[in-house]
């Protein structure tokens, strides 16, 4: 349906529910506590670095019952859980369970799409014929396989909806272990019992925006015409989009492009010297070089953003004629940028972005040698670091990082996720 | 924060048992040897593939109902690897002495 006509006026969707949402339960520390039986029943951290400093990046069911929340620093998490036991990120471990999950979505249909690492969206739309059962039956059928396959202390949300955004609402509802569904029949009860900040995508600053418009509860939302969200609320298409999203039309379900590339870093050291500072920037620009070459593509703009001591932050970007993705170009593009930075404070977190993407062509030869020799001089230093392990060779002058520098878990996507689990 | 030990030693594996575990049966290690110290395990936690290199390298991550044992098998090589105990009594003691405090 065109979105112009189906904006103005349109009912809850009356379809029967075909998505099914999955959600793993604190996934990265119920992980460590299923592999780690004495770690089960008791709040448990899991960090990207062991420090007193280190932030949570995610807590169990035990430490969020204790107050701690994702994101909270070390200190911060052990005066509401004097207990917290701390762990540190494992990708390996993520990626197998990643793995298993997404062997087990599959099972059920070919239209899969994985939101991140511990949640992703099983469309049954068309497979009627080969999915007889009821979705809820499927979704407590995923539930025992996941114990099955990966072990009994694995449990999942399930959310069924007509569409994915009410899916994830119905995931959300009965933490953890649910299964729930929304569909027309449900929608109005189910919405009455939320507050507008238990939705996804919105946030204080949405809320707000809401609230301006006199919009309070999640049923006021859903009764507003798109008129007024896409003109006085959101004062975009998005408020289109959010009539439709509420009332179980799909919206969400295309695909985003790559429009950057990049590492960042907290700095390690409270007052870094030049050197520690140029070893931080060659790792990075190392590591968002491998990250170009794996999405086969190549850039011709870098930024270089620092965030200072005092809260300060300076950033420089600069667009170069030809596309680049060896790891000397990237550093040799970015260390022009970095050498204009101020030196008025010590630096917190440095970051190296590349842009203006663009596919790569290393597989074209081309009339100049120079150009062909860094083609397979990278080539062949990519060989051997897959061949025996990651930073088997680098630069000298990333060496004093190598250790301390670790790739994170990434959030938002699993774009890198065979990426990570090589270099870990 | 408990207390993990890093052993990386080479250990010898003296029995096996097998789990059924979907659609293949798993092995586990059950009993491991070295320098003169015998652990019987009594669960598995997680078993899970991960590449060294190429290598591919199997980590079982065992219990014997006081410590976590962090086990590596080398698939090229064929030898088992003591990577780590966690003990968890550690972080108990430690916190009860704060909280006596």
């Amino acid at each position: 349906m065109p979105k112009h006509v189906a904006a103005l006026q349109l009912p809850i969707n009356p379809a029967s529910p075909q998505v099914m949402h999955i959600d793993l339960n604190s996934c990265f520390a119920m992980v460590e506590q299923q592999a780690r039986p004495s770690l089960r029943g008791r709040p448990v951290g899991v960090t990207n670095r062991k420090t007193k400093n280190a932030c949570v990046v995610a807590a169990s069911y035990e430490a969020k019952r204790a107050g701690v929340k994702v994101g909270m620093g070390f200190s911060e998490a052990r005066l509401h859980a004097p207990d917290l036991i701390l762990v540190e990120t494992d990708p390996p471990k993520y990626h197998y369970v990643y793995q298993k999950l997404v062997n087990i979505m599959k099972s059920y249909s070919p239209d899969v799409h994985m939101k991140s690492i511990d949640e992703g969206i099983i469309n049954f739309a068309g497979t009627g014929k080969l999915n007889t059962r009821s979705l809820q039956a499927i979704g407590y059928e995923i539930k025992a396989r996941l114990k099955d396959d990966i072990g009994k202390y694995m449990t999942c949300n399930v959310g069924i909806a007509p569409n994915r955004f009410l899916a994830k609402t119905a995931a959300g509802l009965n933490k953890p272990d649910g299964l729930d569904t929304i569909d027309a029949g449900n929608l109005r009860s189910t919405l009455s019992g939320l507050q507008l900040t238990d939705l996804t995508g919105i946030a204080r600053a949405n809320e707000a925006r809401l609230n301006a418009a006199g919009i309070y509860t999640c049923l006021q939302f859903l009764d507003a015409p798109s008129d007024l969200l896409a003109r006085r609320v959101f004062k975009s298409v998005c408020g289109e989009d959010w009539y439709q999203r509420l009332r179980g039309w799909e919206v969400d379900d295309y695909e985003s492009t790559v429009k950057t590339v990049g590492r960042q870093y907290v700095m390690d050291e409270w007052q870094p010297s030049e050197e520690v500072l140029r070893a931080r920037l060659s790792y990075l620009c190392e590591t968002t070089a491998m990250k170009l070459r794996y999405k086969n593509m190549a850039a011709r703009g870098v930024i270089v953003y620092l965030m200072y001591a005092n809260g300060d932050h300076w950033y420089e970007r600069r667009v170069f004629n030809q596309p680049f993705f060896s790891n000397s170009d990237v550093l040799t593009r970015a260390s022009l940028l970095f050498n204009r930075r101020p030196r008025d404070d010590w630096v917190r977190m440095m970051s190296v972005s590349c842009y203006n993407l663009v596919p790569s062509n290393m597989g074209q030869i081309s009339l100049l040698e120079e150009v062909n020799r860094e083609v397979w001089l990278t080539e062949a230093v990519d060989q051997i670091n897959k061949q025996f392990g990651e930073f088997t060779i680098t630069f000298a002058t990333s060496l004093p990082a190598k250790g301390l520098v670790k790739q994170k878990i990434p959030f938002g996507s699993t774009r890198y996720f065979e990426l990570l689990c090589n270099s870990s | 924060m408990e207390n993990v030990t890093k052993i990386n030693k080479d250990v010898s594996v003296v029995a096996y048992y097998f789990r059924n575990s979907g659609e293949r049966l798993r092995c586990f290690p059950k009993r491991i040897e070295w320098a003169g110290k015998r652990v019987d395990f009594t669960e598995a936690g997680l078993r899970h593939p991960t590449k060294k290199g190429q290598r591919m390298v199997h980590v079982f991550d065992m219990s014997d109902g006081q410590a976590d044992y962090r086990l590596e098998f080398d698939a090229e090589r064929l030898t088992w690897t003591l990577v780590s105990i966690a003990d968890i009594s550690y972080a108990e003691t430690r916190s009860s002495l704060a909280a006596a405090h």
